[in-house]
């Protein structure tokens, strides 16, 4: 299998080096049109924070495909190859098939089960499918293989519960108001300071449908700025006493080195009235919230500890769910290595059908000669019949050959089928040279099931 | 045929139960579709038993206890599917599902025959009495499994014990509502079938002993519905009244043992 896959990742390389590979999607093209003047016959570009992958296949020309890689990664992250050496990985054949399932099944993510890789490989797949006009960068292996390993990944999240529950601070902050409130939609949040964590959590609470955020920050620029991303309304921070009692959910992830929100502040705001719970996520550090605070009736108060619990009994679960999943990858890899092998004997299958249906014909013609009595009809009838009677014949040596290559044999069984029946010109089928065998793979199931309709 | 038809219903039932306890045991995040779709078909079944028996005693199951309580189970396991019916509900059926196969196993233990009762028992009066008093009590059980789901889901939540609890019940609001539905809808149920069944006692019988256990019982379960209803003013009423509920619920069930075990008076009665 002349499939490989060069890369950087989280597991070879610190940020600093990995930052210098990274390639915006832009670059993408322009890189797989240097991998395919090159010499490649196939490509696919990865590139996302943890990751820069380059899939390619070779030729069986003796061009080494990886290398070529290697070299058009170093060239964009200006480090040598000899320093690259030390943190790119390359894997070849089955290994890379295997590697590259369990990429967008998330098993090789710096948080396993994460679900961003699925739609990164499928946009990859997508923009190397468009680099060459009506052929595509991928070719019909890389093709089959990202398709597969799409199908695979949505296996995994589907049959295991490896993407259930939240692996980072906004996504355990998310579940736990969810757990109080069930549907998030309708709920007013209190967002308090306009940092990195207070940003990512009102950009998960968005996501997961929020509208109604407030954002309040020293800094009115930054409020409003953040605001604008995320359709959240921004406020000065003298406001936050007025906006308590309306709000439903605070998060509090300011930068003050005191004590924001104190416990008279909230017996304030729960009071008066109010009946509806109050959820409050104190996400700083130093803590912006009183502990205190937890002990009120009806408001429920979590910081930093409980929200790494919730995450910690999250990945726990997944770690659980890895024999599963991997499983499920190497169903995916034995079906693919089934449909690479299959694919070798396409040509030879071909040709022994083209070299059956010309003595056909022969045949049929000089059958026209002799039987001129026949009407339109009943020569028509003979031609279905000596058609079904080929079919029939063929059918037994076309499965074994497809068998065979299933089980590794094909070119031995290729080679012997091609002496048997004398087909010179398709006895190297061991060659991958033939792109057209991934499409000729198509066309063939496309006519073996036509055939099988006219042979019943 | 009655028989084997409840029988159907009851092992139904029971492995919707085992499925939910599973899924819950396993630590999922949310109760399966088929817990759902075993009581659906628990139901069904449950309903063809019922069917047969009207077909073959030409009245309705609800006099005698076998009957009576088969018609309650019936009420109780409708009322669930209504309530499971959304994804979060579904863990409802942990409390709800063994709760109904209980009070079937009851009416099957009791014998499904009809009891021998003075013609008077009959009639629409007597039914749509005995059927709306049903519906209150069913929905009283709903109250009491989500009540109790709520308590259990508020002490995860606040004493930040992020278990299977944490993970499989539903968030407090949903639940909330559920239960505050259940008292809305359950109370002029009963209110109305006491009513219809003091009346029809009246008509019939002249009078009405204030120590008859099916008066003392009913006007007890209305208790229980008002106090759930009182509860849910001031503050934490969702707390209190999920509380009020499941308090409530126990005392009904075992003011209904006590007067089973302690008054002679009325046994053709529930």
């Amino acid at each position: 299998m002349s499939v490989s896959v060069v890369g950087i990742s989280h597991r070879s390389a610190p940020l600093e080096v990995r930052e210098r590979f990274a390639l915006p999607a832009g670059d993408a093209s322009d890189v797989l049109a240097e991998l395919l003047a090159a010499g490649c016959s196939e490509a696919v570009l990865l590139s996302t924070c943890n990751r820069t992958e380059l899939y390619v296949r070779a030729p069986m020309d003796g061009t080494d495909a990886p290398r070529l890689g290697a070299r058009a990664l170093c060239a964009r992250s200006r480090m040598s190859e000899e320093d690259a050496a030390a943190y790119l990985y390359t894997l070849n054949g089955t290994a890379a098939v295997r590697h590259l399932f369990r990429v967008v099944s998330s098993l090789d993510s710096m948080v396993v089960g994460e679900a961003q890789i699925q739609g990164q490989v499928k946009e990859a797949y997508g923009r190397a499918a468009g680099v060459q006009g009506e052929s595509n960068a991928a070719g019909p292996i890389l093709s089959r293989m990202f398709e597969m390993a799409l199908h695979v990944g949505a296996r995994v999240r589907q049959e295991t519960r490896l993407a259930e529950g939240a692996a980072s601070i906004p996504g355990a902050a998310v579940e736990l108001a969810g757990k109080v409130f069930g549907a998030l939609a309708d709920r007013r949040v209190l967002v308090l300071g306009a940092g990195k964590m207070s940003t990512l959590t009102t950009r998960c609470l968005h996501e997961h449908g929020v509208r109604g955020i407030t954002l309040a920050s020293r800094s009115e620029e930054r409020a409003r700025e953040v605001g604008r991303r995320f359709g959240a309304e921004p406020v000065t921070f003298d406001r936050i006493a007025e906006l308590l009692p309306r709000a439903d959910l605070v998060v509090s992830a300011t930068a003050a080195p005191h004590v924001v929100l104190t416990r008279e502040m909230i017996e304030h705001a729960v009071g008066r009235g109010r009946h509806s719970p109050l959820v409050i996520l104190d996400i700083a550090l130093p803590r912006d919230v009183e502990p205190e605070v937890g002990s009120l009736a009806n408001v429920f108060l979590y910081d930093l500890d409980d929200l790494s619990r919730v995450i910690a009994g999250t990945l726990e679960r997944r770690r659980s769910e890895l024999e599963g999943a991997e499983q499920i990858i190497e169903d995916g890899v034995r079906e693919f290595r089934s449909w690479y092998r299959a694919r070798r004997v396409v040509p030879v299958i071909r040709a022994l059908r083209g070299h059956a249906e010309s003595m056909r014909q022969r045949e049929l013609e000089r059958a026209r000669r002799v039987l001129r009595n026949l009407s339109d009809e009943e020569f028509e009838a003979v031609d279905t019949l000596t058609r079904q009677l080929l079919n029939k014949v063929l059918h037994s040596p076309t499965t074994r050959l497809r068998e065979a290559a299933a089980e590794g044999r094909a070119g031995e069984v290729a080679d012997l089928a091609c002496y048997l029946f004398s087909l010179e010109g398709e006895q190297d089928v061991s060659s991958d040279r033939s792109d057209r065998a991934g499409r000729e793979t198509d066309n063939y199931a496309r006519e073996a099931r036509h055939r099988n309709g006219d042979g019943k | 045929m009655i028989d084997a038809l409840h029988a159907l219903a009851l092992g139904l039932y029971l492995i919707a139960a085992a499925v939910l306890a599973t899924s819950f045991a396993e630590a999922r995040p949310v109760a399966p579709r088929t817990g759902l779709a075993l009581l659906a078909l628990g139901v069904g079944a449950h309903a063809a038993g019922l069917a047969a028996f009207i077909v073959l005693h030409r009245e309705l199951p609800l006099s005698g206890l076998g009957p009576a309580l088969s018609s309650q189970a019936f009420v109780i396991a409708v009322a669930s599917l209504l309530a499971m019916v959304t994804r979060d509900a579904r863990a409802l059926g942990l409390v709800l599902t063994p709760l109904l196969a209980f009070v079937l196993g009851a009416a099957m233990a009791s014998g499904l025959e009809p009891a021998s009762e003075p013609l008077a028992f009959r009639g629409a009066w007597f039914a749509a009495h005995v059927l709306l008093a049903t519906a209150g009590y069913a929905c009283l059980a709903v109250a009491f499994a989500a009540g109790l789901l709520y308590l259990l889901q508020f002490r995860a939540l606040k004493g930040k014990l992020f278990g299977r609890v944490f993970r499989y019940f539903p968030a407090l609001e949903p639940l909330d509502r559920i239960g505050w539905l259940a008292v809305l809808l359950g109370l002029p149920a009963l209110t109305i079938g006491l009513g219809l069944g003091w009346a029809w006692t009246l008509r019939y019988h002249q009078s009405l002993l204030a120590t008859d256990p099916k008066v003392i019982w009913g006007l007890l379960t209305w208790g229980v519905f008002a106090a759930a209803l009182l509860a849910r003013t001031g503050p934490a009423r969702e707390w209190r009244g999920a509380l009020v509920s499941v308090v409530g619920f126990g005392v009904v069930v075992a003011s209904y043992l006590a007067l089973r075990l302690f008054l002679t008076a009325g046994r053709g009665f529930l």
